[in-house]
């Protein structure tokens, strides 16, 4: 039977994928998407535990999850496109300027 | 149990294959229809009248030659016509196109003529829709050639942009109905008022209906909203590249989709399949009627109607319609809340 | 059944997850990200949310990720720069890569430590499902409004600043 230990150590697991791909890829693309994923492994989270507590606010945090995902993934990829005009790459080491 | 399970097998052939038939039957009346109404006569020779015309037009795109080009990219360029006819598919999984029937005492209970009953069946089609648009964007990127990826970044555009009036046109409708399943807003259609007036929505929201179609032409990539396909402007769109068979599964795709949009117009809009005189049982005939009349408009319109130029198709979809859909669903609401219904 | 369903989507979820993090066009990144949230809309439906499944296709599949996917193909955007990038296991890489790799399996290592502390939940799930979608629009306009309301400004102020961000500089 499928409890919900299984969603949440499905939901560790693809966190930890994310997490993953933020600290080792050096796209800045790549890296907003493993951004995406974190945010999914908490919205499984968050519905699996809204499951197994009967209340329907696992789904409502989930709305409200997917809503600033939206909106930090529009602004994220403006920024990134702004950022990309100038330098022409997306390698995150190439923005070192305020490295000291 | 197994009786269910076979009848519900059978279903699915039956609308996989009618679908087929469906557009093979729309590029016969599209190519009638357009000569007629450009006072010519069309296809007339190929059996009575032109009917066999679509599958000599089957054969011939059967046996061209399946080109890739050498720069694109082997997997995308497969996947795009996929994902587009497939999509197109399923969107019709979940609409209604008959009363609960038992197939003439076959089966112990009656069965709903929908392959899938799901109680969000308005959300599903639109989902996807939202995901048809990846056939487009992906045909146009992976053939790495400039008319394509104008093309299809154009038509994902568009389409995007429209989904947003098709979506509120969708909610007003919603409000009225109470419900998100398809077949219980079909059921809200039903009976008449002062015994003749049809309880159908589009009589309480007229707007709503010719912003929904106009949204609908829009995401199908009709006309006059084919500018990403037309061949005046940017040679085929993001199929240029395609050729054969995937050529065919993107018309295939398109005809389908107008399809689906006018079934789910129907359902919405046209109260489905009530109608007078016939028992509810037939009703499946007042849905097959109310849809071809859809699609004949569909037709006319993309024969009469001059094409809009892209930015004109882009401020019409945010500047007019998306207010308009605001307003729509403004005006729904206040009206519900009024008087209760 | 669906033990079954959930161990499939569960598996297409983490290899397609795994598959975005390993590639190098981006391109095909974003398209398996779709697949992984396809995946994870599935067991959405599985856990009795149909609305927050069919709102994870229409949101995040079919807007998000076409938001995406239009930047990578307006940007043309190049795979990544240096040559001993992916086809290098994550622990010979250099030296951020190492870390970033054993920082990761860290975290997955302790997710795994502290599931096993819990007092585990072997039970089949509990409650009763509340899947009705008026259910959850009853309790998100009533309770959560306040939530709903400063959600709509933030989009707002999001749609506003992208706009800037990405705007040409205008000639002077």
């Amino acid at each position: 039977m499928v409890a919900l230990d299984h969603y949440l150590v499905l939901s560790g697991i693809l966190f930890s994928i994310g997490t993953a791909g933020v600290f080792m890829r050096r796209n800045l693309i790549t890296i907003l998407l493993s951004i995406e994923i974190m945010l999914n492994a908490v919205n499984l989270t968050f519905v699996a535990f809204g499951r197994a507590l009967g209340s329907a606010d696992g789904q409502i945090i989930v709305f409200f999850v997917m809503t600033v995902a939206a909106a930090e993934a529009a602004v994220g990829l403006a920024i990134i496109i702004a950022l990309f005009r100038h330098h022409e790459t997306l390698n995150p080491e190439s923005f070192a300027s305020l490295k000291w | 149990m197994t009786t269910l399970l076979v009848a519900q097998i059978v279903l699915t052939l039956f609308v996989f294959i009618a679908l087929l038939h469906s557009a093979a039957a729309m590029v016969w009346v599209e190519r009638r229809l357009a000569a007629l109404l450009q006072q010519r006569l069309g296809p007339i020779r190929v059996g009575w009248q032109g009917l066999l015309q679509p599958f000599a037009d089957v054969i011939k795109l059967m046996f061209k030659e399946e080109l890739r080009p050498g720069a694109a990219d082997p997997i995308l360029f497969a996947l795009a016509p996929i994902i587009s006819a497939t999509a197109a598919f399923s969107a019709f999984a979940v609409v209604p196109f008959g009363a609960e029937t038992t197939f003439f005492g076959l089966l112990d209970e009656p069965m709903r003529l929908q392959v899938a009953d799901v109680n969000v069946a308005v959300l599903v089609i639109f989902a996807i829709a939202s995901m048809s648009v990846y056939g487009i964007v992906l045909a146009g990127w992976s053939s790495n050639s400039k008319y394509s990826l104008l093309g299809g970044l154009r038509s994902s555009a568009q389409m995007i942009s429209y989904e947003l009036s098709y979506g509120l046109a969708l909610a007003s409708v919603l409000l009225l109905g109470n419900s998100l399943s398809l077949t219980t807003l079909v059921d809200a259609q039903s009976g008449t008022w002062l015994g003749f007036i049809p309880r159908w929505f589009i009589f309480i929201q007229p707007l709503g209906f010719l912003i929904f179609m106009t949204a609908g032409v829009a995401e199908t990539n009709r006309a006059p909203f084919d500018f990403p396909e037309a061949e005046q402007e940017l040679v085929a769109g993001y199929h240029t590249e395609y050729s054969s068979m995937s050529f065919a599964m993107f018309f295939l795709a398109e005809y389908i989709n107008m399809v689906t949009v006018s079934a789910v117009a129907t359902d919405l809009f046209l109260g489905g399949w009530h109608g007078p005189f016939l028992p509810e049982s037939l009703g499946w005939i007042w849905f097959l009627l109310k849809v071809g009349a859809l699609l004949f408009f569909y037709v006319w319109m993309r024969w009469t109607l001059p094409r809009y130029r892209y930015d004109q198709l882009m401020a019409f979809g945010w500047k007019i319609l998306l207010p308009l859909s605001v307003i729509n669903l403004l005006v729904t609401a206040a009206g519900v809340l009024y008087f209760g219904a | 059944m669906t033990d079954t369903a959930f161990y499939l989507f569960g598996a297409i979820a983490i290899g397609a997850s795994l598959l975005v993090i390993a590639q190098r066009n981006p391109v095909y990144s974003v398209l398996l990200l779709i697949a992984s949230f396809g995946a994870l809309s599935g067991l959405y439906v599985l856990l009795d949310a149909p609305f927050v499944a069919v709102i994870q296709i229409i949101v995040y599949a079919g807007a998000i990720m076409v938001l995406f996917l239009f930047v990578v193909m307006l940007l043309n955007a190049p795979q990544e720069d240096t040559e001993h990038d992916v086809r290098m296991h994550p622990f010979r890489g250099p030296g951020p890569m190492r870390f970033g790799a054993v920082l990761a399996l860290g975290l997955a290592a302790e997710l795994g430590w502290a599931l096993t502390r819990t007092p585990g939940d072997s039970a089949p799930f509990g409650g009763t499902p509340v899947s009705s979608v008026s259910a959850i629009g009853r309790t998100l306009f009533t309770e959560y409004a306040f939530a709903f309301e400063v959600t709509s400004i933030l989009i707002l102020v999001a749609m506003v600043g992208a706009v800037v961000l990405a705007r040409r500089e205008e000639p002077r």
